[in-house]
């Protein structure tokens, strides 16, 4: 599905944006002055594409996932989603957390993925309904666990799934704020390959923040590099165009690397 | 599994309590020292329970007593919900309950009760503004509180999935509060059984339905002791099962099948 | 285990046995002549305030102590008798007789007043008893009480059924009673005595539509003076102190109206000119004769709010 035409993605001008931020600026309120978070930040993502927001803790990434979401207004600029502007979260942009706790405890798998197709009416009855969340648990490889309750799940099984419930709604676009990030390394190995997987089947479109290179070559088609917070915004936007599937020294991967690598302020993070 | 062995072994103890409790009451009362009208013994306060449940008396009046408080708990429970939702979401509403609660929580239904016969009667009205009043403000404090401590991350993931407000009140923050919903429902139960039963000992219909607390204070006005302690039996049983069967399995099949606690 | 119930057994029987120490040492101590009395607020009890303000019963024995306690009804003083804290009470003739059909050992020592008493209704369209409807309530004492029983008896002669009206009634204290009557919310009528009754009638639209003799259908003694067997037989010097001191206040409100106004006005808080409406009444009426307790006795057996009654007065009356 699409797949030959991902790998020869050598021209992104021939892609559609579908998201579109101008010069997107957001402060907080510290005790006395503000802080400057985002600073005139201009970002397409185009339909279709994986693409890695990459950048030291504490950079904005978050914040600025949060702005695409809707979760937040931005202080100045405008974020916008097939011409429209952004002005609260909805069902086609769906946000995916580091924290386990995004499931409803109160809920079983079965339900969690139910829940919403149900309130948004997706499928035309309830029966509908529990079949399109059982493929989605499938699709993630959680089949047999419907009925547990989240705390009955581990880490990687609760980020299974929340994508699921995510995915069960036909999003255009997932925002994934390092979906990984708390996991051991195996188990976020599998994920990865799992999320490519599920985005070759459903040509999602996925905004994907990490703070870990190889995630971030390993899964995309560009790599937006942030730097330290409130000051450069994007430093560049690097195109990655390695064959898939991508494996650690594989032709071209450690150009990448090292390119990226360059990029990143590792020191000061914490200023 | 170790939950039930501890659960048992405090059934045990506590019957065994009991028993010693039983064994002096009857050594006191067969010992003649009071009056029965004073002291009655266990088999004649048996008696006295067995007459008055055969009559059907007792249990009509104790039906009575738990319409009234399950009808006061309803709406002080939804009327809290509704006043704790305003006040997370509004400054003004939260001064506004907040002060509301400040005066009102430390007051005694019962110091309440005269105004309360001017302005709402002595019938089923006047008796379940003192539940409601005995209710809603410790579950005003405790879902205030649980709504607070709701992780942000439900309120928006529900945002996010397509739920209105309403549905975000109804299917997320009640169930993520519920832990602190369920003290609240607790605390206010039991206030809201001590309140009922000492405003129907303050009035009651004569005739037919005037709860348990008139059944007690019926019994008392015409010297009947060892019914006085059928009425207490049945408060106390009461108690015991809802607190230990009601409250514990509805606890069993919510937060903690849940992992919420 | 076994040593838990052992144990318990134990304790049942040192708690027992410290308990009844504590009555036997209760019992041990009442020998400097003492009186504990117990009355309620009315005009009904008139006479108690001469003998308190006069000091009747010091007068006739000086060495006594007295105790004059207030309580809020009957059943509290009932009470406080059968748990030894009081010798004397003053009540009204249906708690007494349910107290004694319950095995209490008291009986009435002298009469001490009969008073207006009357049913008040608030709405025009209930002129008698009859006019209730389901939706009114009647507001009185307790059960059991003499208001109870007076509504019982007048029921009985209209409908031959005493607990027609059971259903309507709703137990409220006299304030309370006439604050919910006045508040004309879902209590039609009140069943009092003065001062209330007075007061209730000045308002406009309140009028009585029963009344004591009317219900009991002859004279009565509303408020009697019970003394226990205890009292009686350990302490007749001052049980009969007590009757002289009785006997001297009503002399005293017979020959000084103008001071028992100013006592009685002073002690109940209300001024003279209403004080004297009351002390005119041709139902208030203050004398030791005990009158009405068979009709009450006969009455309260049949419908079985005792379940047995005095052969003759004296059966329940000291000598
Ligand atoms: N709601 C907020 N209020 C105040 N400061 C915030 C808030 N959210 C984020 N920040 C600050 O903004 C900066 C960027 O945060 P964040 O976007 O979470 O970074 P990242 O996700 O890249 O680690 C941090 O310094 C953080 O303290
Ligand atoms: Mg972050």
């Amino acid at each position: 599905m699409g797949n030959d035409l991902r790998n020869k993605a050598d021209n992104f001008r021939d892609k559609t944006v579908m998201i579109s931020l101008q010069s997107v600026s957001k402060s907080f309120p510290r005790s006395q002055e503000t802080l400057p978070v985002l600073n005139h930040i201009s970002l397409d993502i185009y339909q279709g594409e994986i693409l890695a927001v990459l950048g030291p803790s504490g950079c904005g990434k978050t914040t600025l996932l949060r702005q695409i979401a809707g979760f937040d207004k931005q202080d100045s600029g405008s974020v916008r989603m097939d011409g429209q502007e952004v002005v609260k979260p909805e069902v086609k942009r769906m946000m995916i957390f580091q924290d386990f706790n995004q499931l409803f405890p109160w809920k079983t798998v079965l339900q969690n993925v139910l829940f919403p197709l149900q309130v948004n009416r997706i499928g035309e009855s309830d029966a509908a309904n529990r079949e399109i969340a059982l493929q989605y648990l499938q699709l993630v490889e959680l089949s047999g666990f419907e009925d547990s309750y989240p705390h009955q799940l581990s880490g990687g099984m609760k980020q299974k799934a929340a994508m699921a419930r995510a995915l069960a709604l036909q999003p255009k676009v997932l925002l994934m704020d390092e979906p990984f990030g708390s996991l051991d390394a195996l188990t976020r190995l599998s994920l990865q390959d799992l999320l490519l997987k599920i985005w070759q089947e459903t040509g999602v479109t996925i905004a994907l923040v990490t703070h870990d290179i190889q995630e971030a070559i390993n899964l995309s088609d560009r790599i937006a590099v942030m730097g330290r917070r409130g000051v450069a915004g994007f430093k560049e936007i690097i195109p990655n165009l390695l064959d898939r599937p991508r494996v650690v020294g594989g032709g071209g991967y450690s150009e990448i690397y090292a390119q990226v690598y360059s990029l990143m302020d590792f020191r000061n993070e914490n200023e | 599994m170790k939950n039930k062995d501890s659960y048992g072994k405090k059934t045990k103890t506590r019957l065994l309590w009991i028993i010693v409790f039983l064994v002096i009451w009857e050594t006191i009362a067969q010992s003649r020292t009071f009056p029965e009208a004073i002291f009655p013994s266990l088999p004649v306060i048996a008696k006295a329970l067995g007459d008055s449940v055969v009559s059907g008396e007792i249990l009509l009046q104790t039906g009575w007593s738990l319409a009234l408080i399950l009808q006061g708990l309803l709406v002080g429970l939804a009327a809290a919900v509704l006043l704790s939702s305003l006040a997370v979401r509004s400054r003004i509403f939260d001064g506004l309950v907040d002060t509301l609660t400040a005066i009102a929580h430390p007051l005694p239904g019962i110091a309440l009760l005269p105004l309360i016969i001017i302005w709402f009667g002595t019938g089923t009205l006047a008796i379940l503004v003192i539940i409601v009043h005995s209710v809603i403000w410790p579950m005003i404090l405790n879902i205030t509180t649980g709504f607070r401590a709701i992780p942000p991350i439900y309120k928006e993931t529900g945002l996010n999935l397509g739920l209105n407000q309403v549905r975000i009140i109804k299917d997320i923050m009640i169930p993520a509060s519920l832990p602190y919903v369920l003290s609240g429902i607790r605390i206010g139960w039991a206030r809201a059984w001590r309140a009922l039963i000492s405003a129907e000992m303050i009035f009651g219909a004569v005739g037919l339905k005037g709860g348990l607390g008139w059944y007690i204070f019926k019994q008392r006005v015409f010297m009947d002791t060892p019914g006085i302690f059928a009425g207490l039996f049945v408060i106390v049983l009461i108690g015991i099962v809802v607190e230990d069967c009601v409250f514990a399995a509805f606890e069993e099949r919510t937060v903690k099948k849940w992992g919420m606690i | 285990m076994r040593l838990k119930i052992i144990a318990g057994i134990l304790l049942a029987a040192f708690f027992g046995l410290t308990l009844a120490g504590c009555q036997t040492e209760g019992k041990a101590q009442a020998k400097k002549p003492e009186i504990r009395i117990a009355e309620q607020y009315g005009l009904a009890y008139a006479p108690l305030q001469i003998i308190k303000e006069k000091k009747l019963i010091e007068k006739n024995l000086p060495q006594i102590e007295v105790t004059w306690r207030q309580l809020g009804n009957t059943t509290a003083i009932r009470e406080a008798m059968l748990a030894g804290e009081l010798d004397v009470g003053f009540m009204a003739i249906p708690p007494f007789l349910i107290g004694w059909d319950k095995g209490m050992d008291w009986k009435i020592a002298c009469g001490l007043s009969s008073t207006p008493v009357g049913l008040v209704a608030n709405k025009d369209d209930i002129q008698s008893i009859k006019d209730f409807t389901p939706k009114d309530k009647i507001a009185l004492p307790q059960p059991g009480s003499v208001q109870h029983i007076l509504l019982s008896m007048a029921c009985e002669k209209l409908w031959g059924d005493p607990k027609r009206l059971d259903n309507l009634l709703v137990t409220l204290d006299h304030p309370d009673g006439m604050n919910a009557l006045l508040a004309r919310r879902e209590v039609s009528a009140h069943f009092t005595t003065p001062p209330y009754l007075f007061k209730e009638l000045e308002n406009p639209g309140m009028h009585q539509i029963l009344d004591g003799r009317e219900a009991m259908g002859e004279d009565f003694t509303f408020v009697v003076g019970v003394a226990t067997a205890k009292f009686y037989q350990d302490q007749p010097e001052v049980y009969h102190a007590l009757l002289k001191a009785i006997e001297e206040a009503l002399s005293f409100m017979e020959k000084n109206p103008a001071e028992t106004r100013r006592i009685l006005a002073d002690a109940y808080q209300i001024d003279e000119n209403e004080l004297q409406k009351y002390l005119d009444h041709p139902d208030t009426d203050y004398s030791m004769e005990v009158k009405g307790v068979m009709k009450f006795a006969d009455f309260m057996q049949k419908n079985r709010y005792i379940n047995r009654k005095p052969a003759n007065l004296e059966e329940v009356l000291w000598k």
